[in-house]
């Protein structure tokens, strides 16, 4: 199974994640995201930093989810390399690792604008997955 | 969506028909010609039939000649919705709120400026802070951050960084009415306080142009142009600022659409009607983030007059100031009545017929690719009666970023820009593929085609020597 591949969108930038669950497919977009911000084998496991939230439903979980991490990114200058998230119900809890981003150090990448909600839904069939367009 | 579903109107009129999409309730138009019609996909086609549904939609939903695929709306898409039982859509204006672009024309000629390329770029990029994350030289208090959003570009000028005449060279002077700093969330003031005075990345750029050929003598006389004139193109928005406001109130509006039974085909679409308290706090904030965008262009330009004066002894005038992404209160004719409609421009640019400053129709500015020409058009009457007074607002991509990347090195592109004596400079050398010529529509087709239309008039061509890509 592939974690997450970037597909084609003429304006922006897609990428479709995949999870044997819900907490795998939410980790491997959190890393699609991150990816795209800064090269992460720039980034060593150095800090922690907990993320909670809830949502109404599982697609706007996943959008807040990827939106807070864009925050987390360009307003607390933290890039997360590793997560682990537990999801129950419509909250999720993440432990993130990773560190304070260093522009002498990390190789920084593209600037995300934001996450939309353009097609953005979860399917499941053998496993979950989700397709994401990132305004760039 | 096909292409077979489009009925041709006339030469540059093509008719996406009421029926061709469940809940349209005005037809569509996508304005192309022959040669654009091979870039034009069914994705576009598909946005334009979704927009058709919202509440209160007039007369039809508008692609120009740019058009591509976005999300929600098309990029190059237009739509007015009728001011009191139309509605509101932040997917209309974008992330970016009024991303936008500004003309400076300074008193260099090609050739002086030419033969010290290196250094005057060398010396832009150090004035203006750019790439990922960039931030202004500004440590701004929350009061004066709110100041900012009120005021717009009047800000900027009363703090030293310009004069009035400048204001009267921006589309709405600078500055849109109704701007409320309280319906602004803390994060999206927290994003954008550092930022502002800075370029930002991605599609932004600052561009040393000269004037290569004068399209319409007596328009460019009124703006001030002439052959081989040195001019600096910004094009850049509101920061995170205005990105947050969007994710702030798509979110918000995602219950709300529900709340008021609005039937969405795509979700990036959520909207409410613009009389509802949803509606008018997004049009505040919104606001807001459009007078960031003029306040971060006004300082921008302060600093490229300095590097001009320090370098070369000379001034630069502000020619125009356009937003491509935006939602505005507006009136205009709807069949044989006068309307108050709000105009969503979604990667579209205001062409007015009328402009107070210069006595014709306003300075459009239209930003070509990285290396390719750039357009001064103005507005017209026709585009009055035919786009709620709208026009193209660049070249409109072909190729996804990822394509780029992967048919394309930045060696080349910037060997192939080096050929044609165009210097670049930026701090992210992997993303300049993303922007070349390849990746977009030739700009030449689509100013054709905006002209032959007559919704936007030709009035000089710029060419680019010099690139900062932020």
């Amino acid at each position: 199974m592939l974690k997450y591949e970037f597909v084609e969108h003429t304006a922006d930038l897609t990428f479709k994640a995949c999870g044997r669950d819900l907490n795998q497919l939410f980790e491997n977009a959190a890393e699609a995201l991150e990816s795209t911000l800064v090269m992460l084998e720039s980034v060593a496991l150095r800090d922690t930093t907990t993320i909670e939230m809830t949502s109404d439903s599982c697609e706007d979980l996943l959008y807040d989810w990827l939106a807070d991490l864009l925050v987390t990114f360009e307003v607390n200058r933290f890039a997360v390399k590793k997560c682990i998230v537990k999801i129950a119900g419509l909250s999720l809890n993440v432990e993130c690792w990773g560190e304070r981003i260093d522009p002498n150090k990390h190789i920084l990448n593209t600037e995300v604008k934001a996450v939309t909600y353009h097609n953005l839904q979860i399917k499941k069939n053998n496993v979950y997955h989700a397709e994401v367009t990132l305004d760039v | 969506m096909t292409l077979a579903e489009l009925v041709r109107e006339d030469e540059y009129i093509w008719e996406v028909p009421e029926g061709t999409a469940p809940g349209m309730r005005v037809p569509g138009r996508i304005f192309l010609s022959d040669a654009l019609m091979k870039y034009l996909e069914p994705g576009a086609i598909q946005q334009v039939a979704n927009v058709a549904t919202l509440p209160g939609i007039q007369r039809w939903s508008l692609a120009m000649p740019d058009v591509h695929t976005g999300y929600g709306f098309p990029i190059g898409g237009v739509a007015a919705f009728d001011a009191t039982e139309g509605v509101l859509s932040p997917g209309g204006v974008g992330f970016d709120i009024n991303c936008g672009t500004r003309l400076l024309a300074t008193t260099l000629f090609k050739e002086e400026v030419e033969q010290r390329i290196d250094e005057f770029l060398a010396a832009l990029f150090q004035a203006i802070p750019s790439g990922l994350g960039s931030k202004g030289p500004l440590r701004l208090s929350e009061t004066e951050l709110d100041n900012v959003f009120s005021s717009g570009a009047k800000w900027a000028v009363n703090h030293g960084y310009g004069d009035a005449k400048d204001l009267t060279h921006c589309e709405s002077d600078g500055c849109l009415d109704g701007a409320d700093p309280s319906k602004v969330s803390p994060l999206a003031k927290k994003r954008g306080k550092p930022q502002l005075g800075s370029l930002g990345s991605g599609n932004h750029f600052l561009e040393i142009q000269y004037v290569d050929q004068i399209c319409e003598r007596h328009a460019a006389n009124l703006f001030g142009l002439k052959e081989e004139q040195v001019c600096i193109m910004l094009h850049s928005g509101s920061r995170g600022a205005g990105h947050q406001i969007c994710t702030d109130y798509l979110k918000v509006f995602q219950g709300a659409s529900r709340k008021y039974d609005i039937k969405l085909p795509d979700k990036q679409l959520a909207c409410v009607p613009a009389e509802s308290p949803e509606g008018r706090n997004y049009f505040g904030a919104m606001a807001a983030a459009a007078n960031y965008a003029w306040t971060n262009r006004q300082m921008m330009s302060f600093w490229v007059r300095n590097v001009v004066e320090q370098k070369f002894g000379a001034t630069a005038t502000l020619v125009y100031d356009v937003a491509h992404n935006i939602a505005k209160l507006e009136r205009h004719s709807v069949g044989e009545a006068r309307k108050e409609v709000y105009v969503h421009r979604k990667g579209a640019t205001r062409a007015f017929d009328k402009d107070s400053s210069y006595g014709i129709g306003q300075p459009v500015l239209i930003p070509g690719s990285m290396g390719t020409a750039s357009y001064v058009l103005h507005g017209t009457k026709k585009a009055m009666t035919t786009t709620f007074g709208s026009t193209c607002h660049g070249a409109g991509r072909v190729l996804s970023r990822k394509a780029a990347k992967r048919s394309l090195t930045w060696k080349t592109v910037i060997e192939n820009l080096r050929q044609k004596h165009i210097t670049i400079k930026t701090d992210d050398l992997s993303a300049v593929p993303e922007e070349a010529p390849e990746a977009y529509k030739p700009i030449d087709e689509v100013i054709e085609v905006v002209s032959k239309l007559g919704i936007s008039k030709a009035v000089a061509r710029l060419a680019p020597i010099g690139v900062i890509k932020g």
